[in-house]
């Protein structure tokens, strides 16, 4: 049988160079850190005059925090579950067993807290911040905004930043801490190691500097995770379609950003010399 | 009516990229009247809206007002979600630090005005679309502003909600005094409320007067907006 549209002519097929695209790419990609560098100094600006809606502020850290406890905790406890158990098995049979403590919580303040609560948030709260301002430009809300001689900067990405500054390095702290019991939990369990011999090995090996770099990469996470959903939902123009095209970005670009920031920070604190 | 116009528009030029939006748009609005901005879908009115209130900056020519304090009614009402009825009128009244029990004076006045004074802690999600649109409304009197601009009030609304509408406008258009601009393309909306009409087709004006004479002229651009026809200038491929 031979079907016939009638209702549409067929595409002209066209090639796109690798290297038209990767330009394309390029050009966007330059284009969104010239909105969030934008963005961030006239929310830096607000924030040092202390022009800050602390109501609204802890009405964010709300949305932000208290309602990524569960998922964030879920994550964090069964990373550090899954890990554990691979440390120990492979320290038991090099005899290391009283070692496990130290290396776990090594992975966890450095690595696995603050990238479970960044990227967890990244996918709950960026998308959620980046459909949310997208329908606002789309609704016509931001020009309502702008009419009203209300800053939408001023309104609506200082209370979020505010916010994640203070939530999401709790958040990290949280994963940490779960990770831990996960990671003393296994350790009893499948090498035999009590608790204390556990938390002393974490005594011995983390330093304050560990914390220090715990706090940097989650304060990095913070700012990474705001300033591009929203200058991606602000920037962001048409109609249904763009709200799920907005969404997706944001996405993509927090995490690619989340992960890349990470090495950078390790590689400059941690790197051998 | 006054001598001075409170708004003048003066040779507005806008293009996006290669479509020219608006092509030389002229016109004066004065105290207490109601202008329509009437044409089809896409040539230009809520263009010239943004333009007069801020929102986008022409090409070339300059928009003269004579008061800053501007009321905007939204298409689609254009209210925040995440506020309350109260406190969307509130953020309109943020940069005259009143205290609170002035900013609740003003705003249960406004509300009152567009019979909504008992909704004023309800979330505009809990609203019908009628109310949302006249909660806006309240919105963009907060302040009294010399000049209220609408768009497209009454699109999406019912003919019943459109007439109770379209009454509002021309209540708070004598109240305030205020030069008010109605874009639609609503007939009875343009020939209800409006003092006088601009014809808009493809970025100028192509007629313009009042609403009565719009109905009776033989121009051939308002004769057909106003029948509705198919045949004369304005043909449906372009529209």
């Amino acid at each position: 049988m031979t079907y016939v549209n009638t209702t549409s002519q067929p595409k002209e097929r066209r090639f796109t160079s690798p290297l038209k695209i990767a330009e394309d790419q390029m050009l966007i990609g330059l284009t969104l850190l010239g909105q969030v560098s934008y963005l961030m100094w006239r929310t830096f600006g607000y924030m040092i005059r202390l022009q800050i809606d602390w109501g609204e502020s802890v009405r964010q850290g709300y949305m932000i925090g208290v309602k990524s406890l569960v998922v964030v905790g879920i994550t964090a406890l069964f990373t550090g579950l899954a890990m554990s158990l691979q440390i120990s098995r492979e320290l038991v049979s090099f005899g290391a067993d009283t070692s496990i403590g130290g290396v776990v919580s090594l992975a966890l303040v450095r690595e696995i807290g603050p990238i479970t609560a960044g990227v967890i948030v990244a996918g709950r709260v960026g998308s959620s911040i980046a459909a949310e301002l997208t329908t606002m430009m789309i609704t016509e809300q931001i020009d309502a905004l702008k009419v009203m001689r209300v800053d939408p900067i001023r309104f609506l990405v200082v209370p979020r930043y505010t916010a994640a500054l203070i939530v999401i390095p709790t958040l990290s702290t949280y994963a940490m801490f779960l990770g831990l019991l996960a990671g003393i939990f296994i350790a009893k369990s499948a090498a035999n190691v009590p608790p204390d011999t556990f938390l002393d090995s974490v005594r011995q090996t983390i330093l304050d500097r560990d914390f220090s770099v715990h706090y940097l990469k989650s304060i990095i996470n913070a700012t990474v995770i705001i300033f591009f959903s929203c200058a991606i939902g602000l920037n962001t123009r048409g109609g249904a379609e763009d709200v799920g095209i907005a969404t997706t970005r944001a996405i993509v670009w927090t995490m690619i950003s989340i992960f890349i920031l990470n090495f950078v920070v390790t590689s400059l604190t941690y790197a051998p010399r | 009516m006054n001598s001075e116009p409170v708004l003048q528009v003066k040779n507005i030029h806008k293009a996006f990229g290669d479509r020219k939006i608006l092509q030389g748009v002229s016109f004066d609005v004065y105290a207490g009247e109601m202008l329509g901005l009437i044409g089809p879908s896409g040539c230009g009115k809520s263009t010239i809206l943004k333009i007069i209130c801020g929102l986008l900056e022409p090409d070339s020519g300059e928009v003269i007002r004579r008061s800053d304090e501007i009321g905007l009614v939204f298409q689609g009402s254009a209210l925040l979600n995440s506020l309350s009825v109260r406190n969307n009128l509130a953020l309109a009244l943020d940069s005259r630090n009143l205290s609170r029990v002035e900013e609740d004076k003003i705003i249960r006045e406004k509300l009152a005005l567009v019979e909504l004074a008992d909704f004023m802690y309800a979330s505009p999600t809990k609203l019908s679309g009628g109310q949302q649109k006249r909660t806006s409304f309240a919105r963009a009197i907060v302040n009294d502003p010399k000049i209220i601009l609408y768009d497209e009030p009454t699109t999406g609304l019912d003919p019943v909600m459109s007439t109770v509408i379209e009454d509002y406008m021309i209540v708070l258009s004598k109240q305030l005094s205020a030069a008010s601009i109605v874009v639609t393309h609503q007939h009875s909306t343009w020939t209800r409320t409006t003092n006088r009409v601009v014809l808009m087709f493809e970025g100028k004006i192509v007629w313009q007067g009042t609403p009565e004479e719009g109905i009776k002229s033989s121009d051939p651009f308002i004769k057909q907006f106003a029948s509705g026809s198919r045949e004369g200038p304005m043909l449906a491929t372009k529209i």
